[in-house]
Parts: structure tokens; C-alpha cells; sequence
């Protein structure tokens, strides 16, 4: 039935093109061209100009984008910030893939309950799970404690905090729901019937996972894993709380440029690096999907 | 197909669960703490972290504050979003993708870029920072998260009801209120209650654009900053409450919801046909 009314409505829509309700959409247009499109503008303008005492100015000069590329410091913090976001996009797409699998095909009476914990879990508060995370591995947290008592462990293991490990299972815990969530509804396409047919045929379950699930999954996966590291590997708040000395990102030094008396247009320089890159991973991404034929990959039930 | 065996899967979901909801059970456990340490074992139960919190004035401006920001934000969103999604979902032509695209782009730009931009622009224009340019911030940050939940309840809809409302001639306001509005407001009033919890648990963004303010999330980020102060443990918990019950009673809605359009809920999880 919403194939038919698909149907009928795309019909109408080849006759005659209906604009006017787009109309209804101008507030909300209006509003991040303000608030949203504007400041990225002005921001970028930024990364231009010269940095003065207290305030910015002309002229424009490219040499904000020079320092921010030649600076040591720079480059170590850009390998944390990469690193971060690259073991949590890993983490989260690995573990989150049977996860989903799990609601679609395995789960009976429960997975309504289990979509409902783990969609609730994504609105718990972002500071409360730094926190938390703060106090499971901290060197008198659950972890240690527990270990200590079960005798295994001298002195508390000091890895566990303030490292960038801490800084990976936090942002695995924020991003994790998310990743779920979406790999599920990217599991549509695969039928009841097409999983039945496949092992009809005798294929064993790490065949069908090779050559049914991994493939139909592999574009919301990669959506997945995108998404997941661009945000992980910009956070700012973790690894301040989480990463000690060595956990210390990009998106920290960007922020700490931000606040009291620093420089705006390396900030800003830095900023659009980080955007650049992110686009470029992007873009390697989708050109490996495409080069691999999985990314057109579309099932009809 | 379904009931089939399958233990890995089934042990990684358990295993997930528990790693998600451990870490923030052992938070609430601990605000019951009657002794102000932060290891185990567990000393005793105690409310007192909750009557010392309550009794700080700082803490109760902060909630205050973004129960306010929180509210405006909803209620601005609800009407802002409703609208774009009513016109992104009725219309049919080339000048919708760019539109679409625009109204979802800021999901994808993490949240230092977006609170920097804005910081950007209200000290270009010298705007001072306030509640104000926080609300402004929170509606870029909660649009698309809206708009996501309202372009499929609007999408699910099946548009004969809408087209018969038109042939019999109603315009368009009366069709949407009369016809449009009575299938969709559950998950509408929900997305905006999600929308008010967004808002209300916003670090990221409102840690730039607020100025002397606070909101609850940035009075959480000061104590932290400070000094491991066992309240935090209670104030933590309370955030946790108010926000996953918002969530709760979102989730019920959207039950509802579906149920209005003539759909179950289980006949349609987010990816099809299950059964």
C-alpha cells in the first residue's frame, strides 16, 4: 500500500513539479543561512587574516594555514586526533554491526525493550559518561578495585586513565547507540527470505556474513563509520577529563586557542585543516566503496 | 527466521548493554554514598549529596537556566521544524535536494566548529553572550535532529487522505490542521521533547556562546574542573533522570504515534518488515 501511494504520488509529481509548499521551509532556511552558513563564512575569513594583540586584522595572509601545517606540535596532536577517531569509528561499526543483526534477526518479545535501552542510552547526559568513565577506571575505580581484590594486580593499573585508551572507551560509549542505530535501519533491505535462501543453498554462517550481510551492509556501515569518526575525532571534552598527556587531541589546542588571549586565525586555520581532512576521508572512503562495487548495492523484498 | 540461534551475536548485545548502563548505574549508586568517597566499597546510603546540591544556589540558577534555554528551544524547533517538514515532504522538485541538504548539514559538522563559528560572529557583530545567542546556538544544533523524526512521521503518511481533504476544498492550512496535524502530533510534540533534551544536556556548542551564565551541563564541567567533589555524583544522576524520562515519554509518544497512522510499531521497525 505505501508503494502504491509512492507510486501514484511520483506519477502526479512527474505531471506537474509542486513548489509552492517549500515555502513552509524558509524560516527554517533563513535561519541557518543566519546562524549556521553566515559564521562558517565569517569564520573562514578568519583563518585569513593577521593575528594582533588582542584582535584580528589585515592583511589577508595564508600564513595562519602555514603555521598550522608546519607546527611539530601540531602534527603530534593531529596523529592523536586521528587515531582517536579512527579506533572509535572501528570500534564502534565492529561491535555495533551484530549488535544490529541481533535486533533484526534474532531478537523476539525483547528487541522493542532493547531498542528502547539503547536509543535511551544515547540521551544520557555527554558529561555524566565522561564522568562515569572517569570513576570506573580511575586507579581506585571498579576495575581496579576489583581486580586488587581478586588478587590478580600489585598496584592499580595506571594505563587505564588518563591515557588515550580511556579517551577511545568513552567516546565508544557516546557513539556506540548511534551506530546501532543506524547499521538497524540500514538492515532493511536484507529480507527474512534472502538469509533463508542463502543458507538453503549450504552457505555456512561466516559465508553469509562474507557474502550476504558484509556486502549490503558495507554503505551504512561506512555512513556509520563517517559520521562516528569526524565527531570523535573533533571532540574537545574528553580527552581533557580522559587523555592525560598523551590523550591530548587537535580539538583540545583549538579550543585552548579560543579561550583567553589566543591566536583566532591559527585556531581557525586549524579548524579548516581538520574540515579538509575529514572531507578527504570521506572522499577516499566513498571512491574505495565505489571502486569495490558495494556502495549501488540495492535489494527489492 | 527469527528465533534463530545465534550465541555471539546475542552475548556482544548483552555484553554492550551492560557496558552501556554499568558505568552511569554505578554514578547513581554512588550519589547514595553516605561517606564523600568515590571508591569501593559502598560506605552506607545517604541523601545528603542531594540536600547539598539543593541548598546551592549556583545549582539551582543553572537549572533553571536551561530549563529556560531548553524550553524556547523546543517550542521554537516544534514550529521551525514542523513547517520545514511539512514543505520538504509536500513538494516535489529539483530545488528541494539543495534545501534538504542545507537543513541537514549541520549534523555532520561537530559541535567545536559550530560553537567557534558562532562565537565568531557574535563577537563580528558585537552581540553580547547571554541565554540569548545559547538559544541561538541550540536551535542550529536541534533542527536536522527534529526535522530527522518529523520528515518520516510526515513521509509515512498516506497522501489520499491529504489529496481528498484538497478535492473536497479545504485549503491547505485546514488540510494540514484537520488532516495532517491529527496523524502526526504525537511524534511531533515527542521530537520536540527531544529537542528540549538536546538543549538541555548541550556542552559542546554553549561552552563558547555563553558568557557569564550557566547552564546545568556547564555548572557540571566547573565541578568537575575543580575538585572531585562527591556531589557531582547527585547532580549527575538528576540530569540522568530528567533526561532519559524526557526520553521515555518521547519514545511512548512515538508509540502512540504510529498507532494514530494505522501503523504497529512492530509490523514497521525502522527498517521494514520484521515478521
Amino acid at each position: 500500500m505505501a508503494s502504491l501511494a509512492e507510486a501514484t504520488t511520483r506519477s502526479e509529481a512527474a505531471e506537474r513539479p509542486r513548489v509552492r509548499p517549500l515555502i513552509a521551509t524558509l524560516p527554517a532556511v533563513a535561519w541557518l543561512l543566519a546562524f549556521f552558513a553566515t559564521p562558517l563564512v565569517i569564520f573562514a575569513v578568519y583563518s585569513l587574516l593577521t593575528n594582533q594583540l588582542y584582535a584580528v586584522g589585515t592583511p589577508f595572509t595564508l600564513d595562519a594555514y602555514r603555521d598550522a601545517l608546519t607546527s611539530t606540535l601540531n602534527r603530534t596532536l593531529a596523529r592523536n586526533s586521528l587515531e582517536v577517531g579512527l579506533s572509535t569509528a572501528a570500534v564502534t561499526v565492529i561491535v555495533g554491526l551484530p549488535i544490529a543483526y541481533w535486533l533484526r534477526f534474532v531478537a523476539q518479545r525483547s528487541r522493542i525493550a532493547v531498542l528502547f535501552l539503547i536509543a535511551a542510552s544515547m540521551f544520557a547526559s555527554y558529561l555524566v559518561r565522561i564522568y562515569a568513565w572517569r570513576t570506573v577506571l580511575g586507579s581506585r575505580g571498579l576495575i581496579n578495585s576489583a581486580l586488587d581484590r581478586a588478587g590478580l594486580i600489585d598496584q592499580p593499573l595506571g594505563f587505564l586513565l588518563y591515557s588515550r585508551f580511556a579517551v577511545v572507551v568513552a567516546l565508544v560509549h557516546i557513539f556506540l547507540p548511534y551506530v546501532v542505530l543506524v547499521l538497524y535501519a540500514g538492515m532493511g533491505p536484507l529480507g527474512d527470505g534472502l538469509l533463508e535462501a542463502a543458507q538453503d543453498l549450504g552457505a555456512k554462517s561466516s559465508l553469509l556474513w562474507r557474502r550476504v550481510i558484509v556486502p549490503i551492509m558495507a554503505a551504512p556501515a561506512f555512513s556509520a563509520f563517517v559520521f562516528v569518526f569526524i565527531l570523535s575525532a573533533a571532540d574537545y571534552v574528553t580527552p581533557q577529563f580522559l587523555g592525560g598527556r598523551d590523550g591530548v587531541t587537535l580539538g583540545v589546542q583549538i579550543q585552548q586557542n579560543f579561550i583567553g588571549v589566543g591566536n583566532w586565525p591559527l585556531a581557525a586555520a586549524t579548524s579548516f585543516l581538520m574540515l579538509l581532512a575529514f572531507v578527504a576521508v570521506f572522499a577516499v572512503g566513498s571512491f574505495i566503496l565505489r571502486r569495490l562495487k558495494l556502495s549501488d548495492i540495492r535489494l527489492s523484498s | 527466521m527469527q528465533g534463530r540461534r545465534a550465541p555471539v551475536p546475542t552475548a556482544i548485545t548483552i555484553g554492550a548493554l551492560l557496558f552501556l548502563f554499568v558505568p552511569l548505574a554505578i554514578v547513581v549508586l554512588f550519589s547514595f554514598n553516605s561517606t564523600g568517597s568515590l571508591t569501593f566499597p559502598f560506605a552506607g546510603f545517604s541523601t545528603r549529596w542531594y540536600r547539598q546540591i539543593i541548598e546551592s544556589a549556583a545549582f539551582r540558577d543553572a537549572v533553571v537556566n536551561s530549563a529556560f534555554v531548553g524550553g524556547v528551544v523546543a517550542v521554537t524547533t516544534l514550529m521551525l521544524g514542523t513547517l520545514a517538514a511539512y514543505g520538504l515532504t509536500r513538494a516535489s522538485t529539483k530545488l528541494r535536494t539543495p534545501i534538504a541538504v542545507l537543513l541537514f548539514l549541520p549534523l555532520t559538522l561537530p559541535g567545536l566548529f559550530l560553537g567557534l563559528s558562532l562565537l565568531v560572529l557574535f563577537s563580528r557583530v558585537e552581540v553580547n553572550l547571554s541565554l540569548g545567542t545559547v538559544m541561538i546556538a541550540h536551535m542550529v544544533y536541534v533542527l536536522p535532529y527534529y526535522l530527522l523524526i518529523a520528515v518520516a512521521a510526515l513521509q509515512r503518511l498516506d497522501p489520499a487522505l491529504e489529496e481528498a481533504g484538497a478535492d473536497l476544498g479545504a485549503n491547505t492550512w485546514l488540510v494540514f490542521r484537520r488532516v495532517t496535524l491529527p496523524q502526526v502530533w504525537p511524534v511531533l510534540l515527542a521530537a520536540s521533547l527531544l529537542a528540549f533534551a538536546l538543549s538541555f544536556d548541550e556542552f559542546i556548542i554553549t561552552f563558547f556562546v555563553i558568557g557569564a551564565d550557566s547552564t546545568l551541563p556547564l555548572f557540571i564541567f566547573s565541578t568537575l574542573r575543580r575538585t572531585v567533589d562527591p556531589s557531582v555524583n547527585a547532580i549527575s544522576s538528576l540530569l540522568l533522570v530528567i533526561t532519559l524520562a524526557l526520553f521515555a515519554i518521547a519514545f511512548v509518544l512515538t508509540l502512540r504515534g504510529s498507532k494514530t497512522a494505522g501503523l504497529s510499531i512492530d509490523a514497521e521497525p525502522i527498517g521494514g518488515t520484521a515478521r
